[in-house]
């Protein structure tokens, strides 16, 4: 870009500013001569929020003082919503149900254990009923020769 | 932080011209007092802590999200970008100088008469309905640039879109603001 080239780039710029900002406070008179009924409600809506902007402002010094009276017993100076009541509660019922699930799995090897007693038992050329008899469990007590 | 007075004040500077950029896009004043009212609250409940010197662009930005939600909530998508889409048919002429009708124009308005004033109060409406026509984008990148007086970094970021295609919209917006106001035999 040559330099007469930037200068009427620059003016062209220049230019459009100034007519640009010669519109904008154009506007901005006849966004002051808003209907009266407007502007109220623009200024009541303002207040509002700023109302809202301070009693934010006020609710956090107190929780931070419930803080620091509390010490370390972790006091959030509100009560605990629902989720909080919930989440708490949720390593209990991880407890209880793991515990639970340790029993199902103890009756399970022990049914299993029996299972396969029965089984070799049962499988065995031996009756089952020699194993009452006092005579056969006197023969198994007696050391081998 | 900005205190109380100063959140006050920068509320009391922005609001009226934060309701006539919403009325532009929406066309309607109850919902524009809404998104005004929803757009002051978030700022004040979110943003209250933050240096008052960001406050115009963070509140031009809630402001055009809260215009955004207002549209999806209406379900005219659409036709915002129908809207959208006039960006494309620019049909500039290039032998037209709109900057021309910047000359000869102050001292119009120091004349208090009530003729002038009669003839003021039309003229800005006449501004006003022209700025109304312009295309969404270009009335956007206008009014963040020229009227919030945002730099084009700062319009891009609350636009959502490149620093290139601000000054392209807000040359296109003087552009056809000036070409318009000239067919009236009007300068702003």
């Amino acid at each position: 870009m040559n330099p007469q080239t930037r200068s009427h780039r620059v003016d062209a710029d220049a230019l459009q500013a100034r007519f640009a900002l010669r519109v904008a406070s154009r506007l901005s008179e006849q966004a002051e001569s808003l209907p009266h009924d407007l502007s109220e409600r623009l200024r009541v809506a303002r207040e509002h929020a700023l109302d809202r902007a301070r009693q934010l402002r006020l609710s956090q010094p107190v929780v931070a003082a419930a803080l620091v009276t509390q010490g370390s017993s972790m006091a959030l100076g509100q009560p605990p919503s629902g989720w909080l009541r919930l989440a708490s509660l949720l390593p209990l019922m991880v407890l209880v149900l793991g515990l639970f699930f340790i029993q199902y799995l103890h009756d399970q090897a022990e049914i299993h254990a029996a299972a396969e007693v029965d089984a070799a038992l049962l499988a065995d050329d031996l009756p089952p009923e020699a194993y009452g008899d006092p005579g056969f469990v006197i023969f198994l007590k007696q050391p081998e020769q | 932080m900005a205190t109380d007075k100063e959140l006050s004040d920068f509320l009391k500077s922005a609001e009226k011209r934060a309701f006539k950029r919403t009325v532009y896009a929406v066309r309607d004043e109850d919902a524009a007092l809404d998104i005004v009212q929803d757009s002051m609250i978030r700022l004040a409940e979110k943003y209250a802590d933050r240096p008052v010197a960001e406050l115009p662009l963070i509140f031009a930005r809630i402001l055009s999200n809260a215009t955004l939600d207002w549209f999806r909530r209406q379900k005219v998508r659409q036709a915002t970008l129908q809207n959208f889409s006039d960006l494309d048919s620019g049909g500039e002429d290039g032998d037209f100088d709109p900057l021309e009708t910047l000359e000869a124009v102050d001292g119009n308005w120091s004349a208090q008469g009530p003729v002038e004033r009669l003839s003021r109060q039309q003229t800005l409406a006449l501004i006003d309905a022209e700025v109304s026509a312009l295309p969404p984008r270009q009335r956007e990148a206008f009014l963040l640039r020229y009227w919030e007086e945002l730099d084009t970094a700062e319009t891009a970021l609350v636009m959502g879109c490149s620093e290139g295609s601000v000054k392209t919209h807000c040359f296109r917006a003087v552009h056809a603001l000036a070409k318009a106001l000239s067919a009236k035999g009007l300068k702003p």
